[in-house]
């Protein structure tokens, strides 16, 4: 049992807590403006808020999957752990340029 | 230019205060004192947003530092178009 999964785990859960706060920026502006860049940028978070969840769901709760990719070999879990924080690091830029 | 007046403006959390502040002092040329009692704002949330839009070019600043007032910069001038579409969505 590899850290990778976990280190993964936590990251979707960040995402999740970061996407969130986007989203209410997002959903909040688009009420205001109801224009295409404000309803792009809201689509836009909540479809990553949704694919977070089900990267958390498929990473701990699915009993099938998650069983599978425990058991996986860790370089594949190493994999998963790269691309969920390569999306943390991005998500983190745009809360910090939109929080403002 | 056009990008980043959608972003700075619709895009970000305090996008609303700042198309009011540009409303105001495209109405009229004010300082910071100003505009943070006609629009019934915080002077540090008013001199934030001022920051912010004069650092992506969208506001200029003139006169001293002190009571100098912010007028719509040239660049923002050759897009109104955009700022006036943002501005009719908000009261």
């Amino acid at each position: 049992m590899a850290i990778w999964l976990d280190v993964a785990r936590v990251a979707a859960g960040v995402n999740i807590l970061l996407l969130l706060g986007l989203s209410y920026v997002w959903v909040r502006n688009y009420a205001e403006f109801r224009s295409k860049h404000t309803l792009a940028l809201m689509l836009f978070g909540l479809l990553l808020l949704v694919e977070n969840a089900v990267a958390l769901y498929v990473f701990s709760l699915d009993p099938i999957l998650s069983a599978w990719i425990s058991s996986s070999d860790p370089i594949a879990q190493w994999a998963m752990m790269v691309l969920r924080l390569l999306e943390f690091g991005a998500l983190a830029i745009m809360a910090w340029a939109t929080w403002d | 230019m056009e990008g980043v007046l959608w972003y700075v403006l619709t895009g970000t959390r305090g996008g609303g205060n700042r198309v009011r502040i540009m409303k105001a002092i495209d109405e009229r040329p004010r300082n910071a004192n100003k505009l943070a009692e006609s629009l019934d704002l915080d002077y540090t949330t008013v001199r934030h947003h001022l920051d912010v839009l004069q650092d992506n070019d969208i506001v200029e600043k003139k006169g001293g530092d002190y009571g100098a007032i912010y007028i719509p910069s040239n660049r923002v001038r050759t897009h109104w178009d955009v700022v006036e579409q943002i501005m009719e969505q908000v009261e």
